[in-house]
């Protein structure tokens, strides 16, 4: 089983849809695929019409009260499930401070599905907390959407910087790739061609912004789903193909 | 998951009435409707089946429905639970590949390897299905349960078979799929059901999932005669020959011919145990013949047992190294395929035909046999089956432990040959007769033997690969020259590593032997199958063993004469 975690501390860069679509992409090829939507926004969840509702909340789960494999729902589409989102999911860094084994508790839940799963995505809440530690130490790779901004490239510095005090798994990659590009603006080429330095190893895929993106709210699917011809849907599945290489 | 809730439909109902009906009573959204070839693929021994699955290849020949279709038409390979039909895996694939190592390098293919090994997937039948799937929705518009109806053509039918529906749960939505199975329970025109129309395919091209397992299952009548059981452990072993002989001759995978060879071993066993019983005259000529017939079959065993090691020898070399070898698989390709006609040529011999004429006629008439019942010729023809094989596994349990204690460290090789076969007849005399004893009573001795069983096959498997590979070395030198000798390099660095599995299995041997040879399990053997002439053992109500002079003494006893 690969832990795959889609991260940023800046919010609004395209984590959700990266981890419905690559959830989808993955599940599609016939491995058995598992999201965890652990953003108390529920994005996730509402893509996959699914309640953001788990019975017992965050404490239920990170007590380990309630088993995580029996909050688990199918999803519409064969080998996907999901683990909803919960609005006290926004208390889980409270619940992980009382744990034992504080920052590995997530990795120690998650141990357990490599029975069942062969790839669980984690969609994470922006911002560094005790929950991202957590990801962090249970995760084969982080996925970092960026966009080509001066400022998210700034808390993508800040990130390797954290990660290198911070090193927790020994085989964790940082998977960074360029998310909801205008190749029409001049300061997404420029920033784009400064960040392709080995010492920031990015991704050579680039998910382009397109409206077929945006659109994945009004479908509440994912969008190899309903648009599979369309140039972000293979954008996305380059994607994929790209981070199955390196893991 | 839930266990798949499944109904047919009554003869003469209406279909579109049904879907109508139901979509009045819930929140459906139609799929478009499908026809689906749909290939059904298992090993010859039924493992996918045996672990409770089935695998199908789909080729979506036409779509059609309410709905704009978005669906791709790829053929997928689906890997589907029996008792809840949840999906374990698919993958998208034009053609089915034969093996497991030519599946694409995916997830689900990992899961599959353990359970298909080295067994070749055949694709068993194929059927046309005509499907119609619901989706019963939530609140939110999300997919909570479906219902799946298959109309299905079995191969070169004009007329269906009547359709089957089913309701296939979703994961954390027991309740809607228990709410649908209730609402379609009600309906007159279906009725509850456990085969599926995949089963029902099968059937009807006449495969029985499951009825082919290389284990043998025989189970003896406690009543029977020392002939009668013989002929029946006989007749499962001939059947199962001739289950894997066209395998065999076609080669699909190399278990077939494993297989073969182990009945033919075990029935020279038994063979070998049945002086006295059977006339001795047939018994020398089937003794001979059937040794023949190992004998011909194990040159392309070996070249089998060395291609599927392969992977192996090479993982065990450095990068470069592993480059070198690969002359030696083209070396051994070519001559498995070599030993491979050879053996056919033996199955096509007139001397093979002879043998399994006579044979089969024997056991089918074991008692017009000139002498078969002549006391004087066959003194133990009658007696108790129970009885036999007591002796047998008594006798053959004896040898092995006599021969195994005499093992030392300076022991040469062959004398653990020799140990590997004795503890091999044991392990076949316990196999063939064990359903004459209590259940139960026997696995936990095969396991015990099995301990000393696999550290013997180890050292020997070691011993004769060291042998053939060096005779390989020589015989790639003399066919390929000069070209050959990288590759007899890196043979030779496998022969060292193999030379300390070897040392390492012969220092394990004593410790192995030593707890098969533990006094719980001698009582064991002992209480089981010791005629009352070796002295039976009293246990005293704590389980303790009262004054048995012969418990530790066993090789203090006379030999009983040998069969062989």
């Amino acid at each position: 089983m690969k832990v795959l975690a889609t991260y940023n501390i800046k919010g609004g860069v395209g984590k959700t849809a990266t981890a419905v679509n690559l959830a989808y992409l993955a599940a599609a090829e016939g491995a058995r695929t598992l999201v965890w939507d652990l953003d108390p926004q529920g994005a996730a969840s509402f893509y996959f019409r699914v309640k953001p509702r788990v019975k017992g909340g965050s404490e239920a789960l990170i007590t380990g009260r309630r088993a995580l494999d029996r909050a688990i729902k199918g999803t519409d589409y064969d080998n996907l499930d999901l683990i909803p989102a919960d609005f006290s999911y926004r208390n889980m860094d409270l619940e992980l401070g009382g744990a034992k084994k504080r920052t590995r508790r997530i990795d120690l839940l998650l141990r357990p599905m490599a029975k069942h799963y062969d790839y669980v995505i984690l969609d994470c809440p922006p911002s560094i907390s005790l929950v991202s530690e957590n990801v962090f130490q249970a995760v084969n790779a982080l996925i970092v959407p960026l966009i080509p901004t001066t400022l998210s490239i700034r808390t993508f510095d800040q990130l390797q910087a954290f990660l290198a005090d911070n090193p927790g798994r020994k085989t964790r990659k940082v998977l960074a790739f360029f998310s909801m590009v205008d190749m029409r603006k001049n300061l997404h080429r420029e920033l784009m061609s400064e960040m392709a330095l080995p010492s920031r190893d990015v991704l050579d895929v680039r998910i382009p912004a397109t409206s077929d993106i945006e659109r994945m709210g009004v479908n509440r699917a994912p969008l190899p789903a309903f648009a599979p011809k369309s140039r972000s849907a293979s954008a996305y599945q380059s994607l994929w193909t790209e981070i199955k290489s390196r893991l | 998951m839930n266990p798949l809730r499944r109904f047919a439909f009554e003869d003469g109902s209406d279909l579109a009435v049904l879907v109508a009906g139901l979509e009045q009573r819930a929140p459906f959204e139609r799929e478009p409707n499908r026809t689906i070839d749909r290939t059904v693929y298992d090993t010859f021994d039924w493992r996918l089946f045996e672990a409770r699955t089935v695998l199908e290849h789909e080729r979506v020949t036409a779509i059609s429905g309410t709905r704009k279709s978005t669906a791709r038409t790829v053929p997928w390979l689906i890997w589907r639970s029996i008792d809840t039909g949840e999906v374990l895996g698919r993958l998208a694939m034009e053609q089915v590949g034969q093996f497991v190592w030519d599946l694409p390098n995916e997830p689900i293919v990992e899961r599959l390897a353990p359970i298909l090994e080295m067994r070749a997937l055949q694709s068993l039948v194929t059927i046309r299905i005509e499907q119609v799937s619901l989706r019963l929705l939530g609140d939110e518009g999300k997919t909570e349960a479906r219902v799946v109806i298959d109309r299905a053509w079995l191969p070169g039918a004009d007329d269906p078979l009547a359709p089957v529906v089913e309701v296939i749960p979703v994961r954390g939505y027991a309740d809607s799929a228990e709410r649908l199975a209730e609402l379609l329970a009600a309906q007159v025109v279906l009725r509850p059901v456990d085969h599926d129309v995949v089963e029902i395919a099968l059937a009807s091209v006449g495969f029985n999932p499951g009825g082919y397992r290389s284990k043998l299952d025989v189970s003896l009548d406690q009543a029977g005669t020392a002939r009668d059981a013989i002929i029946e452990v006989l007749e499962a072993l001939f059947a199962a020959m001739m289950a894997n002989e066209p395998g065999t001759r076609a080669d699909i995978d190399t278990e077939f011919l494993h297989d073969y060879r182990v009945a033919v071993r075990r029935t020279r066993s038994v063979l070998g145990m049945a002086s006295g019983v059977v006339p001795e005259r047939l018994l020398e000529h089937l003794r001979s013949e059937f040794k023949w017939l190992g004998d011909i079959t194990t040159p392309t065993r070996d070249l089998d047992v060395y291609l599927l090691t392969y992977p192996e020898f090479e993982a065990s070399l450095t990068e470069s190294m592993r480059a070198d070898l690969r002359s030696l698989r083209s070396f051994l390709v070519t001559h498995q395929h070599r030993a491979h006609l050879e053996l056919v040529e033996g199955l096509d011999s007139a001397r093979y035909v002879e043998l399994m004429h006579r044979y089969q006629h024997w056991l089918a008439h074991p008692k017009r046999e000139p002498g078969a019942s002549d006391p004087r010729r066959v003194p133990r023809f009658n007696e108790p089956a129970v009885t036999f094989a007591s002796t047998c596994v008594w006798k053959a349990y004896r040898r092995l432990i006599k021969a195994g204690r005499r093992i030392t460290v300076e022991s040469p090789p062959e004398s653990l040959h020799d140990l590997r076969k004795d503890a091999k007849k044991l392990r076949y005399a316990l196999e063939c007769f064990g359903s004459l004893f209590v259940a139960g009573e026997i696995t936990p001795l095969i396991k015990a033997l099995k301990g000393v069983q696999d550290v013997l096959g180890e050292f020997q498997d070691c011993e004769v690969q060291k042998g053939s590979l060096r005779g390989f070395g020589e015989s790639m030198v003399t066919e390929n020259g000069v070209a050959s000798v990288p590759a007899v390099l890196a043979m030779g660095q496998l022969i060292d590593q193999i030379d300390e599995r070897e040392h390492a299995a012969r220092q394990q041997f004593a410790a192995h032997f030593e707890s098969f040879d533990a006094k719980e399990t001698r009582m064991h053997f002992r209480t089981l199958f010791a005629p009352a002439s070796d002295g039976v053992l009293r246990q005293t109500d704590d389980g303790d063993v009262q004054h048995d002079p012969n418990s530790d003494a066993l090789i203090d006893q006379p030999e009983m004469t040998e069969s062989e």
